[in-house]
């Protein structure tokens, strides 16, 4: 009796170890997704299994090795450097998306442009360096010649949601998102249109992890982001074209 | 029989302590020691540590302060609502960090309860140094608390009823009596409530946010660095282990080290 449970103990451990590995009977892929993609990716294929978070993370996460079938980042760097180092096929580029300004309904800092977030008072919001969404904004203040608003920064978001968040929640006075982002918190948030010469060059990849357990569920779900019907549900929520 | 199940209780130890050592002990082999100690001079190390030190070190001293004498009252009085207070200062242990980080933007947020009163007084705490203090607070002062209460409890009855009777009054007793003695469990209480505090994640994030020398903590450079620089990460990552193990030892030392210091000041607490 005894012995038995023991023995449950380690057959219930085994079982594990034997998911994780790949033998599970669920076929379908498990995408590795930029947090930007939270909304839309689940109405291209519901049945997909989504872990969604900065694509930096998701990037040192396949590198460590995790179970990712599909890997769709908010940047070419990422994908680009795990196909350098063999851990993905050749990446292809499915959407584009551009940068907005966004200030909570009420405005307490009276934000109309770039430039009013030069007032000491405002609290700005960014994503880190390293992270696609901190690089951008850094990228489209240098293309404005207004990296001095830098200095109101009061928090640097490991993700494009963390910054939404603090502003939709009225914590912030700013915050530089994607216009993709904008959309689920339109309630919460006024979003303010950056001029088109500044805008960053910001490209979607996605790549079939070379080690997916689930290879041709992988390459499905690519197929499906690529063709006419993920386009359209892509554009829909305010992505460009590839 | 006996032997079967001698081996069974030594299989069972072995297995899991293999399982709680090994991922420390990877930390340390996979970059080596000498570049584990270059990585801690960078300039985001050296900021996460003096932001870390200077916030925990003046949340402690709150948690501290207001802790003991909470400890004392819940351990020696009895009154209507003691135990709903007990569950009370025990909620925050149970509670997931990120909940704790919605709760203290909820209070103290600009969008909070407190938040016009806080306005107006020209005072806003979150993505201030002071954030970071209020959520390390949150988290350690229910483990000091917890751990105080019961090391008050342990304390013999009859010792307090001896002061007391010997004509001390509850403020003398507490000073001269209480604290004295049980000062072994109370640093210990310490010891531990310290290092949660400088753990401390989740609450930290959400309500102060990440700003490399203002909020970033030492936990939330690890998060930061995990993608720019790994090395930097591990390093980090180290360092507390080494910090835990330190605070872990002190905890173990401290009941015989206290022990030694109450028998050796004895005669001289008595001649005074």
């Amino acid at each position: 009796m005894r012995w038995g449970l023991l023995g449950l103990a380690l057959v219930a451990l085994a079982g594990c170890g034997g998911a994780a590995g790949g033998g599970d009977a669920n076929d379908n892929a498990t995408v590795f997704a930029a947090a930007s993609l939270t909304e839309v990716f689940p109405q291209i294929d519901p049945a997909a299994t989504y872990n969604f978070a900065g694509s930096d993370d998701l990037a040192t996460q396949i590198t460590e090795g995790a179970p990712a079938d599909v890997f769709a980042a908010a940047s070419t760097k990422y994908p680009d450097q795990l196909y350098d180092q063999g851990l993905v096929d050749k990446p292809e580029v499915f959407a584009t998306n551009r940068l907005v300004l966004v200030v909570p309904k009420d405005n307490p800092a009276g934000i109309r442009s770039v430039d009013d977030l030069r007032n000491p008072d405002v609290k700005l919001v960014i994503g880190a360096e390293g992270v696609p969404i901190g690089d951008y904004t850094r990228t489209v203040l240098e293309n404005m010649g207004a990296t001095d608003v830098l200095d109101q920064v009061v928090s640097e978001e490991d993700d494009v949601k963390g910054v939404v968040g603090k502003v939709s929640l009225g914590e912030a006075d700013a915050g530089f998102v994607y216009v993709t982002d904008v959309k689920p918190v339109e309630d919460e948030v006024t979003a303010i249109e950056l001029p088109a010469e500044a805008q960053a060059e910001v490209q979607y990849e996605i790549a079939v992890v070379k080690a997916a357990p689930h290879h041709d569920a992988a390459h499905e779900f690519v197929e499906q982001v690529l063709s006419e019907g993920g386009q359209a549900k892509l554009q829909a929520v305010g992505f460009g074209p590839p | 029989m006996r032997r079967p199940f001698e081996v069974l209780l030594a299989v069972s130890a072995g297995l899991i302590l293999a399982f709680l050592l090994l991922p420390i002990l990877a930390l340390f082999l996979r970059i080596p020691p000498e570049d584990l100690l270059s990585q801690l001079t960078s300039q985001v190390a050296v900021d996460a540590l003096l932001v870390s030190v200077k916030t925990s070190v003046i949340a402690h001293a709150v948690v501290l302060l207001l802790g003991t004498p909470t400890a004392y009252l819940i351990a020696t009085r009895r009154f209507r609502g003691r135990s709903l207070v007990l569950t009370l200062i025990e909620l925050p242990l149970v509670l997931p960090p990120a909940v704790a980080g919605i709760a203290l933007f909820a209070a103290f947020g600009r969008a909070g309860l407190l938040g016009e009163t806080l306005h107006a007084a020209g005072i806003s705490i979150p993505f201030t140094q002071t954030a970071v203090v209020f959520a390390i607070i949150f988290v350690s002062s229910p483990f000091y608390i917890r751990l105080g209460i019961a090391a008050f409890e342990a304390l013999d009855p009859a010792l307090i009823e001896a002061s007391r009777t010997l004509g001390a009054g509850p403020r003398r007793t507490f000073f001269r009596v209480a604290l004295p003695l049980a000062a072994g469990g109370l640093s210990a209480a310490s010891a531990l409530a310290f290092a949660r505090g400088l753990g401390e994640f989740g609450a930290t994030i959400m309500f102060a946010g990440s700003l490399q020398g203002v909020t970033q903590t030492l936990p939330l450079a690890i998060y930061a660095q995990l993608d720019l620089d790994f090395d930097i990460a591990l390093a980090l990552g180290a360092f507390l282990v080494v910090v835990s193990v330190a605070v872990l030892l002190t905890v173990k030392l401290l009941p015989s080290w206290t022990r030694f210091t109450l028998i050796s000041l004895a005669p001289s607490g008595r001649s005074d």
